[in-house]
């Protein structure tokens, strides 16, 4: 395992990510990896926050196109989070929280699906009361999704 | 430049840029609020600015503008921790000019907002649900989205950009 995670922190993709002084690089990679949290997080948020009966006025049937709007930021930040992870390979792997994060992710993920499903499933039929399931899971996902921007931004300091 | 000399010397010897330094806990806190600050900003003026621009159709201006309360939260964390930042290492900033451009994308974000609200408001909370805008609201949710996608563009790459770190 200890040589695996050498040999991916030694490869040439990672040695450019972490070293190469092109702005390009390192800075860029996390720079898309930042937008890509806010755009996933933020559509999160604003599906969460109405479900869970801010701004009423809004129709829940309106809100589907967000999904895919986030699904592409997620592929962003999936390719960006394996580069970053390539460069810091042995490091990020002896790291609790990086495990963690991952963890929250696959859970917000799963949580996420659930609701774009449930939205696809019976959107037209919510708008006067969300149902108790929906608010449970919009409330699991604002929940899990800090908690990977949290252990996310930890693994900079542990 | 000499007043601002002195006054980031000033800062940095006050016992709260020294007690921010020190602690262990106050800038990972403050950088972890900072960045679900952000989320909550980037989210729902960005759902606004959709609309504006023309996407979103179903949703009403008045309506997707009742989400705003969450976005003024996201953007006090973040002017709150900004200053925290601030205080801390004063230096790191002011002497970088990509924090410059930082602030001023963000004066320009709120130039762009007052606008809205003193000219185009009342006309934009009138538009019914699956009413198209007109060229000016559309325009001033491209600044609104521009701007606050390059304080987003600015504040990551402060550290790479600048010559202050």
């Amino acid at each position: 395992m200890t040589d695996l995670l050498a040999s991916i922190e030694g490869s040439a993709l990672a040695a450019w990510t972490r070293e190469s002084p092109s702005i390009w690089a390192y800075s860029t990679i996390l720079t898309l990896h930042t937008f890509g949290l806010a755009i996933v997080a933020g559509a999160n948020a604003v599906i969460d926050f109405r479900l869970l009966g801010v701004a009423p006025r809004i129709p829940v049937a309106a809100l589907p196109p967000l999904f895919p709007i986030m699904w592409w930021a997620f592929a962003l930040n999936f390719i960006t989070g394996i580069l970053l992870f390539m460069a810091d390979a042995t490091a990020r792997a002896g790291q609790l929280v990086f495990y963690v994060k991952l963890a929250m992710i696959a859970l917000a993920l799963l949580v996420t699906i659930a609701v774009a499903k449930s939205l696809r499933r019976e959107a037209g039929a919510i708008d006067a009361t969300i149902p108790s399931h929906l608010r449970m899971l919009a409330m699991l996902s604002l929940v899990l999704w800090t908690a990977a921007i949290v252990a996310g931004r930890l693994l900079a300091y542990q | 430049m000499t007043v601002l000399d002195a006054f980031v010397q000033w800062l940095q010897g006050t016992p709260l840029s020294l007690w921010i330094n020190q602690s262990t806990w106050v800038w990972p806190l403050c950088e972890t609020l900072h960045f679900i600050g952000l989320s909550l900003l980037l989210g729902v003026t960005g759902f606004f600015d959709l609309r504006l621009i023309g996407f979103f159709k179903r949703v009403s201006v008045a309506a997707a503008k009742d989400l705003m309360p969450l976005a003024l939260i996201g953007f006090g964390i973040n002017a709150a921790t900004g200053v925290v930042f601030l205080i801390g290492l004063p230096g790191q900033y002011v002497h970088n000019r990509i924090w410059w451009f930082k602030v001023g994308f963000i004066l320009l974000a709120g130039l762009n907002a007052l606008l809205y609200e003193g000219r185009w408001s009342a006309k934009a909370l009138a538009l019914t649900p699956g009413a198209d805008t007109p060229g000016s609201l559309k325009l001033i949710g491209v600044v609104s989205l521009a701007s606050w996608l390059a304080v987003l563009y600015c504040g990551r790459m402060l550290p790479f950009l600048g010559d202050a770190f």
